[in-house]
């Protein structure tokens, strides 16, 4: 069994359990044990942190990296926004010098030393490298099958791009996701601008909640055209944003969409054979119920 | 004038001073040309600033005298610019004055400066090889820009290192080689023929390549040209037919260069005829069929049943296996499409007295010679679906602009009404996408300038408002480049018509399923800020790329490329058309992306540049052969199989076999030196005794 030190992330944790919980346990069944990552602390959010002193977010991340250097494991993850902080942050320290020369200066401050002896990957990528796990293990692994549901895919923003420094090849219309929908039994669904943000990262939620919510709207007036019975992605952001976004675009623009939002990794528990009270979706902000009547 | 005859006549004593000394040489070189002995070497070292190009970060008087200390040295000098006449007369006098064996100048790259420097050592009374050029410039100044000790130290090994090489030289004869009178030109859009029709022009025969069944290339494709809007093809189809007629341009169409052997003034070149599958009148009449032979009836291409997509309307009209392009076609003769025919013989049936038709056709290879080359091989558009956010070859509206000239032209798949391919509506609003692929540097696309998709797309616009009343086109656009004669003037008056200029690059366009429209996403950057913008057709402007085969025939003609594919000048500014290879010229966009009165202009240099060792009848070769130490030869012809370029070979001499070298076809690899195990095998100007002094000169800091 593969072994990684798993980062978890904020939100995750903190507002989607469930997403944290099915992670260990659907990664378990596909031959990866993930490792608690003690004392790992924010990745640190790449908008929030990035966007005001990048020699705090270089350092915080990669305190973190430390972390998981000493237990001499890869690390990974299931936020898009930890993946950018994360492996952004490990890929920079690694090709300029100079950088982790800086940073190492400031980890002095707390006897730690970036070495550059581990690699990131997102959990996701994980799950649908051949090498790894692969779609064919996922179709395997399935008890329950999603069967008769229409399931959209949003990919999120900080996993892809910016294209150049990151190794998924085409970032317009990738299709590798929709494969490992389609392992599940559902049936993967195409809609208009799926590449469009969610309208939550870069610290726009943060600076200007309508308009944020306003390109949320937008995408979920998408994926109302194309009939989808659920969303789902791989950052838990991006599902507080499509999902407790609902609820504020409800108040502040009169919409309502109703349309549930699903970490991957809650879908393939799901699949798998966890419970709804296991992966916890009585939390969400929108109800699970309609798309799990089709399923279970 | 005495002056003159002084200088000759020390010259001529020097040389007889030399001989004498080099009798002494070995007797294996006796047969050879003399080499200095490095004792008895009078070397002069001349450094250059080069302005401050050299003397900016090189420590000029450190290094002259550095040079005066080296072993060997008999002068050294500085001067600002010692390519200059006055610097030139400075290595001419020194020569005579301090009776130098060899010079050395220590400059720029032996590729700008060499000739100018070996004619002011021949100039001074040497032999014009015994010159050694040390780069102190390109390899020294310029790469250590911010380091004066480390390019000053460089420099002196550079010097030291040539000096070593310029003790050693010998004197060298360049052979002459007659150059066949034919020349070949690879490729015949319109710089290929009219390549062609000035050298036939110039009463040389000239080999004109194509590997389409027809000839025209990109320009017969377009509907009409910038900025004087005259219809393309009523241009060109009366310089078709001058190619197809004149009677020193043997058309070669549907056929490819297959290999290429020899050297400038003797090229061999062997081609290879694809099978057409259809006979012309005069190789029909070689077959016997007298009055037989393609007329271009087109009798035969109603009763194909096979149908495949017409390449050259873009794949929007279709076209059977027995086709030809276009009614223009020169030469007006059918084509079978071996590939997709059916071998169901209707074709033949149809043809009947005619007997055009052979379908049993196969390659064919024809060998011929010719003194210069002229590669004109154009381009292709990029496969601008790469940029998958503007959803080429997704959205059915969204097309590229070579289709946009097929479908607006009039002899285009739809006569030249602008309809759009989802629903054959005419279009109302247009919008042009700039750059699209060009000017990238996401690593998608092309990092160049296109350089005609703006003045292209700005008669797109204009086309576009002479056809459709009350059509709006937007041009989303970088820079608007219109850098020609009257295209400025263009720009304005299509500002006039009303075509909407926005400065920005789209971001994304998406499709709104039901209508099929376009929903471009895009920045205005004069506005600053984002736009959106529903139109009813995309044009994208696609950058262009050299074409599929250039990469392949480049290779066989031995010419570079530079990083982005396209072929190599000599120089980019004093030599655009020659190449690195003697005798092999380039023409057209495949040097780089030119519209069509660049294109023109660069293929009558080319033609030009290709005619004159034709004109001059014979070409001195650059005299690095490898020689044979017959002394030392064992025979074994290890070196004759090694050869690339078949220059070697075994004779009988005095009873014993021993290597012969055929000059003229040896490039002065030293492949064979290299590998001799008796070490018989002496490189001019490369020799093993030079190189090993320049080694031993670099780390053990030179001959004592």
């Amino acid at each position: 069994m593969r072994e990684y030190a798993f980062f978890l992330g904020c939100i995750a944790p903190n507002r989607y359990p469930g997403a944290e919980s099915a992670s260990y346990r659907t990664a378990e069944k596909l031959g990866i044990k993930l490792l608690d990552l003690e004392g790992a602390s924010c990745c640190p959010a790449p908008g929030a942190f990035g966007s005001i002193d990048l020699d705090i977010w270089y350092a915080m991340a990669a305190r973190n990296l430390v972390l998981a250097e000493q237990m001499k494991k890869d690390i990974a993850l299931i936020c898009n926004g930890c993946y950018k902080s994360i492996w952004e942050v490990n890929h920079k320290l690694k090709h300029h010098p100079e950088l982790k020369e800086r940073v190492n200066e400031v980890l002095k401050g707390i006897d730690m030393e970036f070495k550059g002896t581990i690699d990131v990957w997102h959990l996701a990528e994980l799950f649908y490298d051949p090498e790894i796990v692969g779609v064919q293990k996922i179709r395997d692994s399935v008890k329950v099958s999603m069967e008769g549901t229409r399931i959209a895919v949003h990919y999120g923003c900080h996993l892809m791009k910016p294209r150049k420094e990151r190794h998924f090849g085409t970032t317009e219309h990738p299709t590798w996701m929709e494969e490992m929908v389609a392992a599940l039994g559902a049936e993967p669904v195409e809609y208009r601008n799926k590449m469009l943000c969610c309208g939550a990262g870069g610290g726009v939620r943060g600076y200007d909640i309508v308009h944020s919510l306003d390109i949320t709207n937008e995408k979920l007036i998408n994926l109302k055209e194309a009939r989808v019975d659920a969303l789902t992605e791989v950052c838990p952001f991006c599902q507080l944003q499509f999902d407790r976004g609902q609820i504020e675009i409800e108040e502040k623009f009169g919409v309502k969409y109703n349309l549930p939002v699903l970490h991957y990794c809650e879908l393939l528990g799901l699949a798998q054979g966890m419970s709804p009270q296991e992966l916890a979706l009585d939390l969400h902000g929108i109800s699970c119920e309609p798309f799990l009547q089709k399923v279970l | 004038m005495a002056e003159k005859k002084m200088k000759k006549e020390t010259a001529s004593k020097k040389k007889e001073a030399k001989t004498e000394k080099t009798k002494a040489a070995p007797a294996a070189k006796s047969a050879l040309a003399p080499m200095t002995d490095a004792k008895n070497a009078r070397v002069g070292v001349f450094i250059c600033h080069c302005g401050t190009n050299i003397a900016g970060s090189v420590d000029i008087k450190a290094v002259e005298e550095y040079a005066r200390s080296l072993p060997g040295v008999a002068f050294a000098a500085n001067y600002q610019y010692v390519c200059s006449t006055p610097g030139q007369k400075i290595i001419t006098d020194a020569i005579n004055e301090h009776n130098l064996t060899g010079t050395v100048v220590a400059a720029c790259s032996p590729r700008l400066h060499e000739p100018t420097f070996r004619m002011a050592t021949k100039m001074g009374g040497l032999n014009p090889f015994r010159f050694e050029m040390a780069n102190i410039r390109e390899q020294g100044a310029w790469v250590h820009m911010h380091d004066r000790e480390g390019a000053t130290e460089k420099a002196k090994d550079a010097i030291r290192i040539a000096v070593a090489k310029a003790s050693l030289l010998q004197d060298l004869i360049p052979k002459s080689v007659p150059v066949e009178k034919a020349a070949m030109v690879v490729g015949a859009g319109i710089a290929g023929m009219q390549a062609a029709l000035d050298l036939a022009n110039a009463g040389i025969k000239t080999y004109l390549i194509e590997k389409s069944p027809t000839i025209g290339g990109r320009m017969s494709q377009l509907d009409k040209t910038f900025p004087t809007l005259d219809c393309s093809q009523c241009i060109l189809t009366p310089k078709m037919v001058d190619v197809g007629r004149a009677e020193n341009i043997e058309l070669m169409t549907y056929t490819e260069v297959e290999s290429v052997e020899g050297y400038i003034g003797n090229f061999d070149v062997t081609l290879r005829r694809k099978p057409r599958g259809v006979l012309t009148p005069a190789e029909a009449e070689a077959r016997g069929l007298v009055g037989g032979g393609c007329n271009g009836c087109g009798d035969c291409e109603p009763v194909c049943p096979v149908i495949k997509p017409n390449l050259f309307e873009m794949g929007m009209k279709p076209r059977k296996a027995i086709y030809i392009y276009h009614p223009q076609v020169v030469p007006l003769i059918y084509t079978v499409d071996f590939d997709s025919c059916i071998k169901c013989g209707l074709c033949v049936t149809a043809c009947g007295e005619k007997k055009a038709i052979d379908l049993e056709a196969k390659d064919e290879f024809v060998k011929v010679k010719v003194g210069t080359a002229i590669l004109a091989l154009g381009y292709d558009m990029f496969p601008i679906e790469k940029k998958e956010e503007w959803g080429y070859q997704k959205y059915e509206n969204v097309v590229n602009s070579l289709e946009f000239e097929r479908l607006i032209c009039a002899s285009g798949p739809t006569g030249g009404h602008m309809v759009r391919p989802s629903d054959g509506v005419t279009p109302k609003k247009v919008a042009f996408l700039l750059c699209a692929g060009s000017r990238d540097n996401t690593g998608v696309g092309k990092p160049y300038c296109s350089r005609f998709c703006c003045m292209y797309s700005l008669k797109h616009a204009h086309q576009l408002i002479e056809k459709i009343p009350g059509v709006q086109p937007y041009i989303f656009y970088m820079d608007i480049r219109s850098f020609g004669k009257m295209y400025e003037e263009f720009y304005y008056r299509i500002q006039d018509e009303g075509a909407r200029f926005i400065r920005g690059r789209v971001a994304n366009i998406l499709e709104d399923p039901d209508t099929k429209n376009l929903i471009i996403m895009a920045d205005d950057t004069l506005l600053d800020r984002p736009m959106k913008l529903e139109v009813d057709m995309v044009v994208l402007a696609a950058a262009v790329q050299p074409s599929s085969d250039t990469d392949r025939t480049r290779k066989l003609f031995g010419v570079s490329c530079s990083l982005d594919g396209w072929l190599l000048e000599a120089h980019p500014k004093l030599n655009p058309c020659g190449t690195t290879t003697a005798g092999v010229y380039i023409a057209g966009v495949c040097q780089g992306p030119k519209d069509i009165p660049d294109t023109v202009s660069s293929a009558e240099g080319a033609a030009s540049a290709a005619s004159i060792p034709i004109h001059m009848g014979e070409v001195e070769l650059e005299p690095y052969f490898a020689q044979c130490i017959e002394e030392k030869c064992a025979g074994c012809g290890m070196c004759v199989n090694l050869c690339p370029y078949q220059a070697l070979a075994l004779v009988e001499k005095d009873g014993r076999k021993v290597m012969e070298v055929t000059e003229a076809k040896c490039k002065g690899c030293g492949t064979c030196g290299g590998f001799c195990p008796g070490g018989a095998i002496w490189m001019q100007h490369f020799a093993t005794p030079q190189i090993i002094a320049q080694i031993d000169a670099f780390l053990l800091g030179g001959a004592k």
